[in-house]
């Protein structure tokens, strides 16, 4: 089943057409990765999918409907964004946090097994539920962030940049987590500059260079890819990867 | 020691009505960055509903209360829909904003004055003569009325933002908007939030001044000193409104009871002025940017 359809998106800003006619498909279960260069328009296409910008052209579909241009409606609809920087509320303690990313829901039972499922997932934040998150180190924050966004209950997460600026072990431990959000039944699409983990991961991939999807399939083909390797895994086009 | 004492009370009461002032400005502020130099006249209406409320409808004080803080809040969250969200809507600078407040609250002042009239009313003395006694410390009635209410006022809205699900989505939109709404909260709806409680404060503040002076078109020229109250505890910040109102309102009474009266209003702006060159960000505030 398809879960998220972009058709022909063209999004503006700033008078910079940071994306021109992207095309792109997310079925349901899947781990889809963008890898491309700073700049190349991938937070702005996972800002304009999570309605903080509007698109001067084309169509996105969640689950078959259109979405709806505006933020609060689309996380309710089911989509569920972490953002590059991760934006925790630093003057909330880890567990408001955590109830913020429930605040559209009105299950509590399901709110608090939720909960316990964070906090199973992310000891850490356990220890350090009642502390201002704001005190957090970058990878507790980054977990914050994803933890979060699992109590949203959301079906697509947007991930963007969720390894930067983090220590080898805790990029692995990002990684990790983000099997077990497709565990847990989350369709994910994750915009990397990491894109050796970002595509070792993944089921498909796109390349998207200057606001245009310039290639597109499966993971480890595009792993296998001469001109992906020598541009996003940092291997020259002579030597095997 | 008994002026002292005295002062202090007189001080305390005086503050807390500036404390109900100032999170209005506070609240508004920590979620839009702009002061809002109408609420003044929102303050004004609140006086003047709560007045209509107990004379012309006869309701007792608290039904007047209810009236003004109702009154008020309406008037606070058609003010953001009329005048505010034109100028959300198109990402005006924060300049157009308080320029917009500004006219906004010529506007309803002027109004009043061009309906209503300039005449000064009096509301009916409701809690009877004669100041209570403690010692040798007198308390005015309406002095310690105001006291009461304000102080429940604001313990209720404390325990609304810090323990609320509503509160504490105000608090997220105030440390960012973007991330809020990444929750599913509504920047729109958490600024109609704002309003309307910094709107129903103002009028149980403006029905209280009312009952402890009069009524009358400019009343709410007093929220220049809750301004400076505000910024001087740190704009944007709840607890440093509260600080912020009860230190200025201690301080001019002590300055009108151990100096002289006419200092009063001298000391206080030169609080604002050296707190705005010493600490712009104010007591409790976090960022020293525009203090517009």
């Amino acid at each position: 089943m398809s879960m998220l359809n972009v058709n022909d998106l063209h999004v503006s800003y700033g008078g910079i057409r940071a994306l021109r006619g992207v095309t792109l498909e997310v079925m349901q279960g899947e781990i889809v990765t963008i890898i491309g260069a700073n700049g190349a328009g991938k937070s702005t296409l996972l800002n304009a999918i999570s309605g903080f910008l509007r698109p001067g052209q084309g169509e996105m579909h969640f689950k078959g409907e259109k979405i709806e241009m505006k933020p609060s409606r689309i996380v309710k609809a089911g989509i569920c964004h972490v953002p590059e920087g991760r934006l925790i509320f630093a003057n909330l303690t880890v567990e408001d946090n955590l109830k913020l990313g429930a605040y559209l829901r009105t299950d509590r039972k399901k709110i608090a097994q939720d909960l316990e499922r964070v906090y199973g997932l992310f000891p850490r934040l356990r220890e350090r539920m009642k502390q201002l998150s704001g005190t957090l180190s970058g990878g507790e924050q980054q977990m914050l962030a994803m933890g979060r966004a699992l109590m949203t209950d959301g079906d697509l997460v947007l991930l963007d940049e969720p390894s930067l600026g983090l220590a080898p072990l805790l990029v692995k431990t990002v990684f990790d987590i983000i099997l077990e959000f497709r565990d847990l039944g989350k369709t994910i699409l994750l915009v990397e500059q990491n894109a050796y983990k970002a595509l070792h991961i993944a089921d498909r991939a796109y390349v998207l260079e200057q606001g245009k999807i310039v290639k597109s399939g499966a993971a480890k083909a595009i792993a296998e890819d001469p001109a992906v390797k020598e541009a996003y895994l940092g291997a020259k086009s002579t030597t095997a990867g | 020691m008994n002026l002292f004492l005295q002062q202090l009370v007189n001080g305390l009461s005086i503050g807390s009505i500036y404390a109900l002032m100032a999170v209005g400005y506070s609240l508004v502020y920590s979620i839009m960055n702009f002061s809002n130099f109408a609420h003044g006249s929102v303050i004004m209406l609140g006086a003047y509903f709560g007045y209509y409320a107990m004379t012309l409808l006869g309701l007792p004080f608290l039904g007047g209360a209810v009236a003004a803080a109702l009154g008020s809040a309406g008037v606070a969250i058609i003010l953001e829909r009329l005048a505010y969200k034109p100028l959300r809507d198109r990402r005006a600078p924060f300049l157009y904003f308080i320029i917009t407040a500004m006219g906004a609250s010529m506007f309803i002042d002027n109004s009043v004055i061009a309906t209503i009239g300039p005449t000064p009313k009096m509301y009916p003395n409701v809690f009877g003569q004669g100041p209570i006694s403690i010692g040798h410390i007198d308390i005015g009635r309406v002095d310690l009325a105001m006291f009461i209410i304000s102080a429940v006022a604001l313990v209720a809205l404390i325990l609304f933002i810090d323990h609320t699900k509503l509160g504490k989505a105000i608090q997220a939109t105030a440390y960012n908007m973007k991330a809020s709404a990444l929750m599913g909260i509504s920047p729109s709806f958490v600024i109609i939030l704002v309003f309307g409680i910094g709107g129903g404060l103002a009028g149980i503040a403006g029905i209280l001044y009312g009952m402890k002076y009069q009524v009358f078109p400019q009343i709410g020229a007093i929220t220049l000193k809750s301004f400076i109250a505000a910024v001087f505890g740190g704009l944007g910040s709840l607890p440093g409104a509260l600080l912020g109102a009860l230190l200025l309102g201690i301080l001019e009474t002590f300055v009108s009871g151990y100096l002289s009266s006419q200092y009063r209003d001298l000391i206080a702006f030169t609080l604002l002025i050296a707190m705005l060159v010493i600490r712009p960000s104010g007591i409790m505030g976090k960022n020293a940017e525009d203090k517009a």
